[in-house]
């Protein structure tokens, strides 16, 4: 699992400042229409690579092996919830850090208002997550795995990274949105 | 305060103070209460912070004062002293105490086990 606090804090800034120049900033009419919304490809990779990490962990023997597979499960969950509304707004940031609003962006403020309306759905799953992994880290530690350690507990400030960070840019930018779109809002 | 009697007069303390809470925190029992469900974001270390703040003095300092740790805004405005009966409010379930606090765990709501965590959090002077 990658530290994606550095990306997310610039992506952020970005929308802050763009956020801080919006009087100047034209709606622009010509950008290619969204037919699909994936998420950020360092946040897909980051996925995929937890998933890996995760599966190899869950195939242990013992105690440390059991917490993984329960790991795996929460994280497939939680994983699939961010990749349908959470994270694909942040696709967004490098247009809109460039001054870039189009009405095809639309999309993206009813993900960002499902996020709002989730918030406390999705805190308490971050809650099982960090929960299952100070069982997996205590595991762990048990058997001498410092593999494992290392993985939950860098899984867990992913986790805090999440509600820090990458939730609350979302619902920036569906503010950003509501704010710069035409008439509907 | 370092030694095994101030820290034995530091849980009497704290427990005598806990009205409605009937069972006797035993601190041994407590640090395993801590290790299984707080170790993976609290260090007991002064100064050592991690995805919480260090608890290393933790009773008896106000919410959101350790330096060097980033708090959610509404613990920083909580203005609480974390004693016995706060952390034991805080502990059952954190959101219902300080709506929008981050720390992301749902809470003990063994009152024994509560009263053994807080027991052991008073012994880390």
């Amino acid at each position: 699992m990658h530290p994606r606090s550095s990306t997310l804090l610039a992506s952020l800034a970005l929308a802050a400042a763009a956020w801080s120049l919006s009087p100047g900033i034209a709606v622009s009419q010509t950008a290619p229409a969204a037919v699909a919304h994936p998420i950020p490809q360092s946040l897909r990779l980051e996925h995929e690579d937890t998933a890996e990490r995760l599966g190899r962990l869950a195939k242990r023997p013992g105690e440390v092996g059991v917490e993984a597979r329960k790991a795996l499960e929460l994280f497939r969950r939680h994983a699939a919830r961010e990749e349908e509304y959470i994270m694909p707004p942040l696709t967004l940031l490098p247009l809109l850090a460039d001054g870039k609003v189009t009405p095809d962006m639309e999309w993206a403020v009813a993900m960002s208002d499902r996020v709002r309306a989730d918030r406390e759905v999705i805190f308490q799953e971050h809650t099982q997550v960090t929960d299952v992994l100070n069982r997996l880290v205590v595991a762990a530690i048990r058997a001498h795995d410092k593999d494992a350690t290392d993985f939950a507990q860098a899984a867990a400030t992913d986790s805090l990274n999440d509600l820090e960070v990458l939730e609350p840019t979302v619902l920036l930018i569906g503010d950003y949105l509501r704010a710069k779109l035409p008439a509907a809002h | 305060m370092s030694g095994p009697l101030s820290r034995a007069a530091v849980v009497f303390s704290l427990l005598t103070a806990m009205p409605g809470i009937a069972h006797a925190g035993d601190p041994a029992a407590g640090k395993s209460v801590f290790q299984s469900t707080c170790s993976i974001c609290h260090s007991v270390q002064p100064g050592q912070n991690k995805i919480g703040p260090t608890l290393f003095g933790v009773v008896g300092r106000k919410t959101g004062s350790v330096p060097g740790y980033t708090y959610s805004p509404p613990n920083t405005a909580a203005n609480l002293t974390w004693d016995a009966a706060t952390l034991d409010k805080y502990l059952e379930a954190p959101r219902a105490m300080i709506p929008g606090t981050k720390m992301t765990y749902g809470g003990q709501k063994d009152a024994a086990k509560r009263a053994d965590l807080i027991a052991y959090l008073a012994t880390l002077k």
